[in-house]
């Protein structure tokens, strides 16, 4: 994993890193999912029927078990920046979560998606271990930076270019 | 079903007692979305990240019909300052505003 990090190009033309990070990423960060959920707690993955068709909020009274928190730990740490969004980086399903992917692709950060949009469970775990009720959230370095309101104003700022570096070269 | 913008602003009213508040409905009437500014005494020696989260908890009834909250902005009084004090003497010695479009 860590390799693609390493992997990314910083020179490529955008077109390049477009294509390359959406085959690299997309099928990791669903295996990750699934393997990390199915074999740590013995969960099923369902697909929420209603994950396609939107939206946040509503019901929010998943239980955080241990083993679900431990789960969402590793996930936050399996990269050095982890965003957690509607879709994907290629086909963001939400314009906030979209407005996030732009700021990163802008930064050339190299950066895991995770559909919170197929994985119902990992969707409502996280709202509670992130004490967030929305999405997307982005983690960097294994914390919970901010949603897309935060994470705006620390790119005008610069901060988010600072969190990233540090978290980079940590 | 919905919020009404008058519901988002009485809460962050009774809770975070701002000095200034600005809730905008921009869900283009069912009452799902909305962006906010906020200035407040709350947020004093707070991250953003917890001035944030001050927010969602103070709406935490209403985020479970709210779609999207966006919070434009959430600063002490002080960061706020509508009114900078003039000072003279800064006015004086950089020129800053030309007075032609030149």
């Amino acid at each position: 994993m860590a390799l693609r990090s390493v992997k990314t190009p910083t020179l490529t033309p955008p077109g390049v890193v477009f294509i390359s990070s959406s085959i690299i990423n997309k099928p990791q960060s669903l295996r990750f999912v699934s393997s990390s959920l199915a074999v740590r707690s013995n969960l099923k993955l369902k697909p929420s029927p209603h994950a396609a068709k939107f939206r946040c909020s509503a019901s929010s009274s998943a239980s955080l078990t241990p083993q679900l928190r431990d789960t969402l730990e590793k996930l936050v740490k399996s990269e050095k920046v982890v965003l957690f969004m509607k879709g994907t980086r290629d086909f963001p399903m939400c314009g906030f979560s979209n407005t996030v992917v732009q700021i990163l692709k802008t930064l050339n950060v190299p950066f895991e998606d995770v559909n919170i949009l197929e994985n119902e469970m990992v969707r409502q775990g996280l709202k509670e271990y992130s004490s967030w009720p929305t999405f997307p959230q982005l983690y960097i370095g294994g914390e919970f930076f901010g949603g897309c309101d935060i994470t705006l104003e620390a790119f005008q700022s610069g901060e988010l270019q600072e969190a990233v570096e540090r978290a980079m070269c940590s | 079903m919905g919020v009404t913008k008058e519901q988002v602003e009485a809460s962050l009213t009774s809770k975070l007692n701002p000095v200034h508040l600005e809730v905008i409905d921009t869900s283009g009437g069912c009452g799902a979305s909305f962006a906010v500014e906020i200035v407040s005494e709350e947020f004093e020696g707070k991250r953003l990240v917890e001035r944030h989260r001050i927010v969602n908890a103070a709406l935490e009834e209403e985020m479970k019909e709210i779609h999207a909250l966006s919070i434009k902005k959430a600063q002490t009084p002080q960061q706020w300052n509508p009114t900078p004090p003039q000072d003279s003497s800064a006015t004086t010695t950089t020129p800053t505003t030309p007075t032609t479009d030149a």
